[in-house]
């Protein structure tokens, strides 16, 4: 599926004075899917077809990003993206859902699962942002202000894919690293991603460190193991605080595993969507 | 083919120092999203622009100003409704998120192109040594609108002017050479989020916008904006001799407001043709982003 064929597919829910987009596909248990930063639910294309088969797929951009609600004056943090999820599910009628999450969308499920249990029916979280394990520096320098002057949009996407490529085991094709950022192509979608940079803040995660042992939900814990961004010891940190959470190192993956090896991410959730045991020789 | 002065646009991204400043105030009292290439383009003329703001924001922050754009706005849709419609087919295929960003789109410059249109005209005025016929009212007399953005209002998100995807590129050059532009306009890269949309809809537009009936109608509509003009409370100290005296070329600067004041109301007529498809005249007329007296928002009316 192309980036268009993905965007027309989204649909639009209104939330107060902002709105956001979001794929709605499949029919069963609704999954969340919930990309980081700086993509938007395209992240999930390649994961999408093989959920949809057994779920009904939920795959929003959050708010600031991709092709959601990009205007000025709203608070972007990770602790608003996930009182969004919450009041997006009323919105559409949504009690409980499963939440699989990457990057700083794995912060938002993290605070979901702790701060809002009761939306949470399984928690699968991939190379997630948590402690203080972020912001990493390219998007701490990103978010300075100053950047909206120093880089025009398409000297912003140059370093972006620069960026990106490191988040690869296997050099990713111009056309996937063009598509995960045409949002941000626009002086307005680049100063949107500024901000959300911006809105940062490894306190929104540090402060539900203590709340971690208290989630109830079964926890996936999906790890690209050579992921420079985002380190593994993170991951089995959270394997130890999270009650009976699993962590499945993925070989040959880096932060993007779900686009280094889809198929294997894709059974992993599959399997654990349908509470099935994550089979795997690498489990740690 | 209508040149836009000899100075380069300054973008949002690229203003700086009273640029920024101006633009900032724009937005606020404009209470619009973004810059448009009017105001783009004076922003070339460094002296020139923030005087030239200066001058007129006492203005464009009251009702009668906004009021003269809505029946600016409500004649462009009754225009409209008698032209031929678009009923651009491409829509379908947009999705509904799509759809719901390019309708937002649609009120944005609904929205501001009228009051673009009177400010043109009245800065026309004065540089013609013309001032309002009712000029010098004492401002207390004067009610004035709130500032600020509306907080539904699509940010002006566009594609670049020079865009690498060849069917936009081409599809630029053909609306350029069309309506006589050097400089596409805001309101058509903003479409180009969605080309396989404005391609068909320009498909239809482009025979519309040649015939007599269009440009009757624009004609009028430029008309109707000059009379308006004359009509807003204040003077605008600004003049073609105050210009000189900034060292800034007057005659070119009176120029490229000319043109901009013959370019909008064509303008502003295809914005109208283009929302037909997605709404009635009925809703077209009023202002999508009606605006609240200032006291009473000071006073904390209701939202």
């Amino acid at each position: 599926m192309n980036w268009r064929e993905f965007q027309s597919m989204q649909r639009v829910a209104q939330l107060g004075d902002r709105f956001i987009s979001y794929l709605d596909e499949g029919t069963g248990e609704p999954v969340i899917l919930i990309h980081g930063i700086p993509v938007w639910g395209y992240l999930w294309h390649a994961l999408t077809p093989a959920l949809a088969k057994q779920n009904r797929v939920l795959a929003p951009d959050l708010l600031g990003f991709g092709y959601s609600d990009k205007s000025d004056c709203f608070d972007r943090s990770i602790a608003r993206q996930a009182e969004m999820i919450d009041a997006w599910m009323d919105k559409i009628g949504i009690e409980r859902a499963h939440i699989v999450a990457h990057d700083i969308g794995g912060g938002v499920a993290l605070r979901l699962a702790t701060l809002f249990p009761h939306r949470v029916m399984r928690l699968c979280v991939m190379n997630t942002v948590c402690y203080d394990s972020w912001p990493i520096e390219a998007m701490l320098q990103f978010g300075h202000p100053e950047t909206r002057r120093k880089l025009s949009a398409a000297s912003a996407i140059t370093m972006l894919k620069q960026a990106l490529k490191q988040g690869f085991a296997k050099s990713p094709d111009d056309e996937l690293l063009d598509s995960l950022l045409v949002p941000y192509t626009t002086e307005v979608g680049k100063l949107s991603l500024i901000r959300n940079a911006a809105a940062l803040n490894t306190n929104l995660t540090t402060e539900i460190t203590a709340l971690l042992p208290k989630i109830e939900a079964p926890t996936l814990i999906l790890w690209g193991e050579d992921d420079l961004f985002q380190l593994v010891k993170y991951g089995e940190r959270l394997a130890r605080d999270i009650p009976g959470a699993q962590l499945v190192r993925v070989k040959d993956a880096r932060h993007f595993l779900m686009l280094d090896q889809p198929d294997e991410v894709a059974e992993h959730v599959s399997a654990f969507l349908k509470g099935e045991q994550v089979e795997t020789a690498h489990a740690g | 083919m209508l040149g836009f002065g000899k100075q380069k646009q300054v973008t949002e991204y690229e203003a700086d120092g009273e640029s920024e400043r101006v633009y900032h105030e724009i937005k606020q009292t404009l209470r619009v999203t973004g810059i448009n290439l009017n105001f783009r383009t004076w922003a070339g003329y460094e002296k020139f622009f923030p005087a030239m703001w200066d001058a007129m924001r006492p203005l464009a922050e009251t009702r009668a100003f906004e009021t003269a754009a809505d029946c600016v706005r409500a004649e462009a849709v009754r225009a409209a409704d008698k032209l031929l419609r678009l009923e651009n087919q491409s829509r379908a295929a947009l999705g509904e998120s799509q759809a719901y960003q390019l309708r937002a789109a649609l009120d944005l410059y609904q929205y501001i192109n009228p009051k673009l249109l009177v400010f043109t005209s009245a800065v026309k005025l004065a540089l013609d040594g013309a001032q309002p016929e009712r000029g010098g009212k004492a401002s207390a007399d004067v009610e004035l609108i709130e500032r600020g953005v509306p907080a539904r209002m699509y940010p002006m998100e566009m594609v670049s002017s020079e865009p690498e995807e060849e069917r936009i590129k081409e599809l630029f050059e053909d609306i350029k050479q069309t309506l006589s532009l050097s400089s596409i306009n805001s309101d058509y890269r903003t479409l180009a989020l969605w080309p396989d949309y404005l391609s068909a809809g320009w498909k239809k537009l482009k025979p519309i916008v040649q015939g007599d009936e269009f440009k009757r109608a624009s004609d009028n509509l430029r008309e109707t904006a000059r009379k308006l003009a004359h009509t807003l409370p204040f003077p605008v100290p600004l003049s073609r001799e105050r210009l000189e005296e900034l060292g800034e070329d007057a005659d070119e600067i009176a120029t490229t407001t000319e043109k901009f004041e013959r370019l909008l109301p064509s303008l502003i007529i295809n914005i109208a043709l283009f929302s037909l498809d997605w709404k009635t005249p009925e809703t077209l007329v009023q202002s999508p982003f009606p605006a609240r007296p200032r006291r009473n928002a000071v006073q904390g009316g209701a939202r």
